[in-house]
Order: structure tokens, then sequence, then C-alpha cells
């Protein structure tokens, strides 16, 4: 493969990748919460834009805001009811709790959805800008820049309103944010809902790139958790970073000759394991958002 | 050598109440083990053919969340990928059938392998804390699945193997095998309630740094606790593999599963002997109940008696009850004893939350 | 592992006499040259020489934030330092970790205590027995532990849980547990933190009685007046140096530690009533914690 094909796919895919981890980031490095039914949450997404795509005809894109609306309840739903009574458990107690969340999310769209593969297209989605021999699909390159908007609307948020600032303080310092009033249920519960929201615009994305079916939650949990290890829990900026390392090795290790395709869980754990060895802060991560 | 002046020694050394005797709580759990284990034995003599069929699942899990609370529940470090073991034990055994190896050096075989394997992958998974541990293992059992599927192991394309009739054409054997399986590793438990090398584990899950400051090589004792949590499952996988006649990798490598083993275990008590059986009877029971009247949701189940258990019951039954029955403040009048109790354990359940 | 740096190097105001009081060994059991820890840009301990004889008992204060607990952290290996060397009985001990540290003998306690949940007390020390010293089978675990728990006075709490004991049970069940490895060298890390007046003295009085079996003890602690009983000599730290190393009497009446822990107001004061009041000592200085 060409190596301007190559180029375009790897920034692309690694966009694509800082979408599916934004959310994911937010949740760990505000609440130190491992959100593992984030996959799920990313699925709903994908559902959602299918179930407005098939039924009232929207635009997968187009109906991003809906879709992050739908997730954005769910998420509040998800954290009230479930995630807010299990904060200060040890650790194994939270994983299992969302893990479990993860499984009963992902049974229930199977029992609506069928776990058939499903898919989005769009009248667009072969068409593309063609640069020299290099394709640049259209679909693909509005998912890149809606995820790069997405990460920069949410460091804005954070860094510049108000309420942001709340809940930055309260990632900061859950019991000094108390005493300033901020209430933590409130707080926690936007932070995830964000989350979820987050989720579900990465899901509505991918719903129109690629075909999917309930059971692959699992795969993108595990690439989030990598690329917030890889870009680190500093600043959302982080899984933008940490996206093109990921995105990096996932297209470059298959062209090894001897190695090729379907290894994808595996590059992820390798990479994982190696940077949790050798730079457990990330490329550019502190410990907590500041 | 020192210097100062000599303090009055206080009264306060009381004339000494007779010499306490060791605890022997261990002893009325392991008979609870041996009691609830025989009962469970007659099942082939009381029951029909389908029952046998239940309880020899039921069994197998007893096993995995019996090993599992060796790594997960005595030593502190919550495994979420030890399905991998399984896997590998049902594969080398399949392999090694395949070969026309006799069945039981296969079990050794699979055994062996997890164990190295264990062995291994324990060196940089256990240099990990907390989080970062828990995603590790877990990452490792999915690549182990995709693996195992991309390469084809067993043969029959996506990895599926198919292995002949087993010669054991009772299927009882089968049961016994898994119940001596879990006997032995009630012993086990048993042991390391009592033994050097589980106080140590004890002493890490507690505190690792004070276990180090007393001498504990912690490293090789976490490692070792990850090959012991290794060699039932993959034992419990070889046998699987051959009660099965034919499994594909996302049946023996199945994440589930790993966070079943868990459940299972957190469910009856982590770090205690009976525990993770009575969390394993419990919960497979049901999910099997629910299974023959008609529901083919045992995801679902799962997925929702996890969320109920780590907000309701995130130390096990067994703590749960503990908590009930702890003596109340003195004082307290026999009427209020049970509101006492709810109290109790309503603020124990809440002391997680926000 | 050079026997060459063994003779105490370091300047000090302390008269030497004390030391060899305390030892008739000329080689240090333990010392430090020029140990810093960092973290990022703070220096938590800056540039800390000292040494420790055989059968002594050091104490070593400081205002919070001195610097104390992460010494015991260097000297324990549960950290390592930036820069400096450790030496023990001779021989360079920077790489090793926490538990052939204790194999050596150097044995910490921590300043919040760490009983091992789901062991009783009993057992608790027999960790110390089994990993502390090699070889030993479980009778005899079983026999120094109790043995150790009688010495600390807990051996009626044997069969207690860690979440049924008093604060100045865990303390002690601390001490026992540190004990049972059988240590030529004691790092207490604030025991008396807590402690009624009474709980103190039987403190102070087993520190004594564990330097008289040969045991030689390093105390860091807050209340003053309970380490200056004991102690040969006391060490002070603040901000992560060393700023007096001498016998007790002498530390406690020095105006530069007297200015590091209770501050410029009292040092200030001190000068205004030079003419008529004598200067602050040890009998002003509170006897426990409850006396803030």
């Amino acid at each position: 493969m060409a190596f301007g094909q190559v180029f375009v796919n790897w920034l692309l895919l690694g966009s694509l990748y800082a979408a599916v981890a934004l959310g994911f980031s937010l949740v760990w490095g505000i609440m130190n919460i491992v959100n593992l039914a984030h996959g799920a949450l990313i699925i709903v997404g994908a559902y959602t834009a299918f179930w407005l795509y098939t039924q009232l005809h929207i635009d997968p894109y187009l109906g991003i805001p809906l879709t992050m609306a739908v997730l954005f309840v769910v998420g509040w739903i998800v954290q009230y009811v479930a995630i807010n009574r299990v904060i200060r458990a040890p650790l194994l107690v939270t994983f299992l709790l969302t893990f479990g969340l993860d499984l009963l999310i992902t049974d229930l769209i199977q029992q609506f959805f069928s776990s058939d593969l499903r898919s989005i297209n769009t009248a667009y989605a072969g068409n593309g800008l063609d640069i020299g021999s290099t394709h640049i699909a259209f679909d693909h390159l509005i998912a890149a820049v809606i995820a790069v908007l997405l990460t920069a609307a949410l460091n804005y948020f954070l860094t510049r309103t108000r309420t942001g600032n709340a809940i930055l303080a309260t990632g900061m310092d859950r019991d000094a944010a108390r005493l300033m009033g901020i209430s933590i249920r409130h707080t926690y519960a936007l932070t995830f809902a964000i989350g979820a929201a987050l989720a579900g615009a990465a899901g509505a994305m991918l719903s129109e790139l690629y075909p999917f079916n309930p059971s692959l939650g699992g795969t993108f949990t595990l690439r989030a958790f990598v690329i917030v290890v890889l870009g680190g829990l500093g600043t959302p900026w982080g899984v933008v970073a940490g996206g093109l390392v990921f995105g990096l090795a996932e297209t470059v290790v298959p062209l090894i000759p001897g190695v090729g395709p379907g290894y994808d869980d595996a590059i992820a754990f390798v990479v994982l394991v190696a940077v949790l060895i050798f730079r457990p802060n990330g490329l550019l991560g502190k410990p907590f958002y500041s | 050598m020192s210097s100062g002046t000599k303090t009055q020694t206080p009264s306060a050394i009381e004339s000494h109440p007779p010499e306490p005797k060791e605890s022997r709580e261990w002893l009325w759990s392991l008979i609870l083990g041996l009691v609830i284990l025989g009962l469970v034995a007659t099942v082939p003599v009381l029951g029909d053919a389908s029952a046998l069929h239940t309880w020899t699942l039921i069994i197998m899990f007893v096993v995995l969340a019996q090993s599992w609370n060796f790594i997960g529940g005595f030593t502190g470090y919550s495994a979420f990928g030890n399905v991998v073991f399984f896997g590998i034990g049902a594969y080398t055994t399949g392999l090694m059938l395949l070969g026309n190896q006799p069945f039981w050096l296969g079990l050794v075989a699979g055994a062996l392998v997890a164990a190295l394997f264990a062995f291994l992958l324990g060196l940089p998974v256990l240099r990990l804390r907390g989080h970062y541990f828990a995603i590790a293992t877990l990452g490792i059992a999915e690549a182990m699945r995709e693996f195992v599927t991309v390469r084809d192991v067993g043969g029959g394309g996506g990895g599926l193997m198919s292995l002949p009739l087993p010669s054991l054409a009772s299927y009882v054997g089968f049961f016994y095998a898994f119940l001596g399986l879990s006997l032995l590793c009630l012993l086990i438990t048993v042991f390391l309630t009592r033994s050097r090398f589980g106080y140590a584990l004890i002493a890490i899950r507690e505190s690792e740094q004070a276990a180090e400051a007393l001498g504990v090589p912690t490293y090789w004792y976490k490692v070792g606790a990850f090959v012991l949590s290794a060699v039932p499952t993959a034992l419990a996988g070889g046998l699987y593999a051959y009660w099965a006649t034919g499994f594909d990798p996302d049946t023996v490598f199945n994440v589930s599963v790993s966070v079943e083993m868990v459940l299972l275990t957190v469910l009856g008590g982590p770090g205690t002997i009976v525990g993770p059986i009575l969390g394993a009877i419990a919960f497979e029971y049901a999910s099997f109940q629910l299974q023959t009247s008609g529901f083919s949701l045992h995801n679902t189940l799962l997925g929702l008696s996890i969320v109920i258990v780590t907000i309701f019951l995130p130390q096990g039954i067994l703590r749960l009850i503990r908590e009930f029955v702890r003596k109340p403040a003195p004082g307290t009048p026999r009427a209020n004893r049970l509101v006492e109790g709810v109290r109790r354990v309503r603020r124990f359940i809440a002391a997680n939350g926000v | 592992m050079s026997d060459a740096l063994s003779q105490p190097t370091g300047s000090n105001d302390s008269s030497h006499s004390d030391e060899r009081e305390a030892s008739c060994h000329d080689t240090p059991l333990l010392q430090l040259v020029g140990v810093t820890k960092r973290f990022g840009g703070l220096a938590a301990v800056n540039d800390l020489s000292f040494s420790l004889q055989k059968g002594e008992i050091l104490g070593v204060i400081g205002p919070n934030g001195a610097g104390k607990s992460t010494m015991v952290n260097l000297i324990g290996g549960s950290m390592a330092p930036t820069s400096g060397a450790i030496f023990y009985q001779g021989h360079d001990i920077n790489r090793l970790p926490p538990n052939r540290r204790a194999h050596l003998g150097i044995v910490r306690t921590f300043q919040i205590t760490q009983p091992f949940m789901g062991l009783d007390v009993r057992e608790n020390v027999m960790v110390g027995a089994f990993f502390g010293q090699r070889g030993l089978d479980r009778a005899r675990a079983l026999h120094v532990a109790d043995e150790v728990l009688e010495r600390v006075n807990l051996a009626h709490k044997a069969t207690f849980k860690g979440d049924q004991i008093t604060i100045a049970d865990r303390k002690r069940l601390e001490m026992a547990r540190a004990l049972a490895t059988n240590p030529q060298l004691l790092l207490l890390d604030e025991v008396m933190a807590g402690l009624t007046a009474t709980e103190v003295a039987q403190a102070v009085e087993l520190i004594q009685q564990i330097n008289e079996t040969g045991v030689t003890v390093l105390v860091i602690e807050h209340i003053v007046r309970a380490i200056a009983t004991v102690s040969n000599r006391i060490l002070v730290l603040h901000h992560g140096r060393k700023i007096a190393e001498d016998k007790p009497s002498q530390v406690l009446s020095d105006p530069r530690v007297i200015e590091a822990y209770l501050g410029e107001r009292y040092a200030k004061r001190r000068i205004q009533e030079e003419n008529g009041v004598s200067s602050i000592t040890l009998e002003d200085l509170p006897q426990n914690e409850e006396d803030r």
C-alpha cells in the first residue's frame, strides 16, 4: 500500500479512536472509575443512530446531537442508580459493577435488535476526495473532524465554563469541592452523562463507517483503555495523542510480513503492557485532569 | 544502654486469663464444605441425566470460583482474565487427545502449560497495581481468544475443536472427576488459611508494604498464587474439553466466564473457605433454573446479579450475615436488636456510596 | 561494599564520647552518607548524614514535614534515594528491596498501623516470625509469636482480630510483628502517636527493654519528652536537613531546635526574657499530644 494512503488511513483512524476514548477518559480522570461498560454505551449509540436512520431517516452524522442526548439521559440514570453507590468501594467492586452493566446493556440490546450485523449505507458512503492515488473517504473525514471538534469542545467546557471548572475541581479533590458547595452527586452524574454522550457520538459515527453488532462493545472498551494509558489522563487532548499512537500500531503491525490481520486485541494488549511497564504515566499524562 | 529515669511499671497487667485457644473457625468451614460437597455427590444417584448434566457444570463453576479465590480472594489481586487458563487447559488436552495420548496425560499437560503460562505472564503483569493488573489480565484473555481463532488451533475453522467421544461412556465419571477437583481445591484453601504461604498471601492483600517490611518476598508469592490459581482452572478446562467433545474459542476463552468466576467468589465471600462454593452453587443453580423455564437470558441474569451484588453485597453473603449478627452495643433492648441489625446492614451497604 | 567508608563521617556538633560509650565496635551499624530524596522539585530529605552505633537508641525528632518518615522509608528500602548511600554493617544496601533488608535485620513499623485483617493477632505476629527469620516451622513460629506477645503485653488478646483491638494495642502489634523477625535494627515510626500518658510510659519502657536485649533502636517521635528520656542521642531534622545531633539535654536547649519546633515567636520571646527567665528547655515541651 502506498505510503500516502497509509498515512491518511492512520490519521483518520487515530482521530476516530480519540472519539472512542474521549468519554472513557473523562470518567476515569474525574471519577477514577474505569467504566467497563463504555463499549456497551458506544454500541447503544450505534444502535440509536441506526434506529434514527431506519425509522426516521435521519443521517447518522446530522443526528449526533440527538444520539448524544439519548445517551446523556441513559448515562445520568446509570450513574445515579448504580455507580454513585459504589464510588468509595474498592477497585474490584467498581470494576465488577461496570462489567455487569456492560453485560446487561449488551444483552438487552441483543434482545431488542438481535445479534445480526447491521450497517448503515448512506448515499455518500463510497465517495471521497482523490489526491493522486490517495483516496480520502468523505465519511471518514467528517468523522475525524467531528472527533477533533468534540475534543476541543470538551476541553473548552472543562477549562472555561463554571460547570466545567466544578467538574475539574471535584476530580482533583472531592472533599474540598464538597466544602466549596459543589454537589458531588450531581457533578458525578453530569460527568458520567457527558461521558456517555461522547460515547454515543462515537457510536453514531462508527455505525456509518463499519458494520456492527452488540458483541463489539468489549473490543472498544479495551481499546479505549489502551488509548488512555498511552495518552495519559492529564487533558482531553491526551486521547488524540493516544489515539494516533494506537492507530499507528494498528495500521503498521499487520503490514509486518507473517503477521496479517485479525490480531487487533493482541496488539492492544501488548502495547498496553509495554506502556504500563515502561512509561506508566503515558506519553502526555499526569495522574488526573488539571 | 538506655539512659533516663525508669518510669514506674503501671499495674495494667492483669492476672492472665486462661490461655486463648486457637480459633477453630477453619475446622467448621472445612466440615461445612465437606458436607455440601457430600450432598452434591448424591446427584448421580438421586437425579436423572439432565440433573447430572446441570450439576456437572455447576461443580465446574465451583472449581473455577475456588481457584480464582487463591489470587483474587486471598492475595487481593483481582485477575479478570483467568478464563485464559481454562482455555489453555481445554486446547492442550484436546490437542493431546487428537494426538492419541491418554486422557490423564492430556490433563497433566494442560496443567503444566497453564502453570508455565501463568508464571511467564505473572512476571510482568504482577508488577502492575489495581486497575492496570485487572485490565491487563482481561486483555490477555481477549488476545488469546483472538490468537486461537486466527491461528485456528483447533483445526476446525475459527479454532473449533472436535474430539472423539470419551471412552468413559458414563458421564458419571466426569461428574466425580469435577467433584474430586473441587474437593482438592477445598483442601488447598484450608491449607492456605493455616500455612505460611497463606499467611503471606493474606498479608500481601491487607498491606503489601507491611508484608515486605517484615521480610515477605511479595513478588514471588504473588506469582506463586497466580500459578496456583491457574492449575485447577486448567484441569477443569481439560475435563470440560473431553466432556463437551467440541468447543470453540468463544466458549473456552469467554470473558464472561472470567468475570463470572469473580462474581461467584465475591457473592459467596472472597478469601473464605466456603464462600466460593456457596456463591457458585447459589448463582449457577438459579441460573440453570431460569434457563429451563424458557429464558435464555444468561448474560442478562449475570449482569443484573453483578450489579445487585456489587451494590448490596460487596463483600459477599457471609460478611453481610456476620454484620447482621454482630453483637449490638451493650444496653440495646432485645426488641431493637432486629432493627439495629438492619440498620447496621444498611449502613454497611451505604458506606461505599457517595 | 567499601569498608573504607565504614568510619563515621560528616560533621556535627556532638561530643563523641557518648558514641564511644554506647558501643565498643568501630563499625557503625547504620550509616547514611549524603542521602537526598527529591520528589519533583522538593527535597524531602536533603544531604543527610549520620551514623548509628550498635546498641544505641537514637531518637529522631523534627516538626511535621521534616522528612522523618521519608528517612524511614529510605532506610527500610521502600524508597530509593535520589543520591547518597546507606551502609549497614559496612555494606552498601542501596539496591536491596525491603524484604531483603528485613532478612539482614532492618525492620520498621508503620506510623499508620497496618494490621493484617483476616489474621488474628497471633497470626499477625507469626508472619514476622515466619518471614523475618529463616526456616521456622509452624510450631516454632507459634512459640516465637507467643513469646513476643508476652513481652508486649498482648498475649491475652492473641486470638482477637485486627478490628477488635484498641489503637494502643495496634501500635503494640506493629512492634510485636517487628520483634518476631528478630531484628538487629528496629525503626519505630511514631509509635506513641495517639496514646495516653500512661500508654506512652509503657511504650517507653518497652523500648528500653527491647534495647536491653541488644537491639539497636531508631525512634522517630513527635512527643519530645518521651523520646528524650529514652534516647542516647537525638537527631533533629528540619526541612529534610539535620540541624542537630547530640545528647538529649544539649539538643533540647539548642536555640535552633527550639525555633524550628516552636516557631520564631517563641525564639523572639526568649531573647526578650533573657535577662530574667532562663531559656526554654525540656520541661516546657508537651508531654504527649494531649497536652497540646
